[in-house]
């Protein structure tokens, strides 16, 4: 009697979940679909594929999740293997003293500042020209590199990583305690491992299994990056959330199916990975 | 005896020096942006502003303003967000935690929390048109807590473990009513994992800016909206003292939380 009231709790709460965000999501990207095959909208004329064959067919959306792909891949790269250099390095003042407060600050920023901070910096006039103007390395502001609004998304990836480097250091650190890494080692070491062996077949074999998922949302989410890339990325090509946002927003209406399909290719591919993710047993199972 | 620590000696100084480098890096950030902030004139190329003064912050902070607003704003939206999503993670969180397929509901509840706001929100942007939500702080609250809410099931449900259920069953075999269970187990053991819970999805709503963007339709002046908007009309100053109120508050948190706070991020 007293289980299935409490059931009832949790199913009215499973419910409201419906009602809140899965209803509405589950509608709007049926909206998304049936305006991309003009079903819905006021360009609609009946079905059509002809808004999917221009879009598959055309450069620019492959442009763009190619774009998405390779600043997510390099942010990722870059921001877990330096977050956990840093944190096998420095596991001691990590651990005690102010670095373990320090690190925490980051966490504060979102990607709206950083963004923000990036281009303050690194911008042609920004406060790195400044510095290196003054130390002499460039003798003139139009010496400096262009690291903003940059062909190579240097600016866009750059505050990625600084979002994400400080998460990950914390995240090593803690599963480096809770996995008791210290003494799977020492016990490695008894049985005549090396200190190589013991870093590369124990503690970072252990610390990638372990942060997996949130390896594969740190992906997901600098894949659908917003801010950031809107502040410090080019005209063309543009990261997708960038580029659907533009389609949707613009005065020409005609652009507004091509939106819709770039959002719904966009979902397919982050569903097909967190479903992988779920799959391979790495996500959603019991902590 | 004594050459290993002298050999060791240069690695604890890269140790250290590096440490330091890391601590500097953590909090230049705010340095830089409190100095942009006070700063009245900032020429290229210098490296320190010319003149420096509290104005801006004390327009801000003792009388009716923009940003002043923008915060409160903020401030009430975080609270309503968190709370609501928070509440209705926990019981929801559980149902899914204990339910068969489990798996399958999980990942329902993974969508809304890893899609893109900006793409989900440009899919949504017809519905909420339609329920007259588009401009308005209720709708940006709505779309908000639908994240959030996504969020608070994840990180629930790793919460709801067998020995939380074999507390709760022992609560029913002692004659304990659902309500005795969540008054004097449930919620008191949990305690800590619903303050994590309430400050990250304060934070989700604190630093969201494309959601409130559409759906806000430039109506919702957030922070992060101010932040763009002093960005876009070059208005560094203006940016930097918003950058500030949108950043100093979590990081204030964070530094009281520290131990708190982290501990069970990795569930996510």
């Amino acid at each position: 009697m007293n289980r299935s009231r409490n059931d009832r709790l949790g199913a009215l709460g499973m419910l409201l979940f419906a009602v809140i965000a899965l209803l509405p999501i589950g509608f709007s990207l049926g909206y998304a679909g049936a305006y991309s095959v003009g079903w819905a909208g006021l360009l609609s004329e009946g079905f059509t594929l002809e808004h999917w064959a221009r879009v598959l067919s055309g450069g620019e959306v492959w442009r763009a999740f190619g774009l998405s792909l390779y600043v997510a891949a390099v942010t990722v790269a870059l921001s877990v293997s330096l977050a956990l250099a840093l944190a096998l390095f420095l596991r001691r003042p990590l651990k005690e003293g102010p670095l373990s407060y320090l690190m925490y600050f980051p966490l504060a920023i979102p990607a709206t500042v950083a963004a923000f901070l990036v281009f303050q910096l690194f911008s042609g006039a920004g406060y790195v020209a400044r510095w290196l103007l003054h130390l002499g390395v460039i003798a003139d502001v139009s010496q400096m590199p262009n690291l903003v609004n940059d062909p190579y998304a240097f600016g866009i990836i750059l505050a990625h990583v600084s979002l994400a480097t400080p998460f990950f250091i914390l995240l090593f650190g803690e599963l480096y305690e809770t996995e008791k890494i210290d003494a799977l080692t020492d016990a490695a070491r008894t049985l005549g491992a090396g200190r190589r062996d013991c870093l590369y077949r124990i503690t970072v074999p252990i610390l990638l299994t372990q942060s997996f998922t949130n390896v594969i949302l740190l992906f997901i989410f600098v894949f659908g990056s917003y801010e950031i890339p809107l502040l410090l990325g080019r005209q063309s090509p543009q990261m997708v959330s960038v580029l659907t946002m533009r389609k949707y927003a613009l005065f020409d209406i005609t652009q507004k199916p091509e939106a819709f399909i770039v959002a719904l290719l966009y979902t397919a591919l982050v569903l097909a990975l967190i479903g992988w993710a779920f799959r391979s047993g790495r996500a959603g199972g019991r902590a | 005896m004594n050459a290993r620590p002298a050999s060791l000696r240069p690695r604890r100084l890269l140790r250290s020096a590096t440490a330091l480098l890391l601590a500097l890096a953590c909090l230049f950030p705010f340095a830089y942006l409190i100095l942009l902030s006070l700063a009245e004139s900032w020429p290229f190329p210098d490296l320190l502003p010319r003149a420096v003064s509290l104005d801006l912050w004390m327009h801000v902070l003792t009388g009716p303003s923009a940003l002043g607003r923008s915060f409160l704003l903020s401030c009430a939206l975080s609270l309503v967000v968190a709370f609501l999503s928070t509440a209705a993670g926990f019981v929801t969180g559980k149902f899914i935690a204990y339910h068969p397929r489990r798996k399958t509901l999980l990942f329902l509840a993974y969508v809304p929390f890893i899609m893109s706001p900006v793409i989900l929100g440009t899919c949504l942007m017809y519905l909420y048109l339609k329920l007259g939500l588009v401009g308005s702080a209720a709708g940006v609250a709505l779309a908000q807590t639908m994240f959030a809410y996504g969020f608070a099931i994840v990180f629930f449900s790793a919460f709801w473990n067998p020995r939380i259920k074999a507390l709760e069953d022992l609560v029913f075999t002692l004659g304990g009513s659902p309500f005795d269970a969540y008054r004097r187990v449930l919620l008191p053991v949990s305690k800590g994992m619903l303050l994590i819970c309430f400050f990250q999805t304060f934070l989700i709503s604190w630093f969201q800016y494309g959601l409130t963007l559409l759906i806000g339709a430039g109506k919702v002046q957030t922070l992060p909206i101010k932040v763009y908007d002093y960005v876009n009309e070059a208005n560094i100053f203006y940016a930097a003292m918003a950058s500030c109120l949108l950043i100093l508050p979590p990081a204030a948190l964070l530094w009281v939380n520290k131990r708190f706070v982290f501990n069970e991020m990795r569930e996510g």
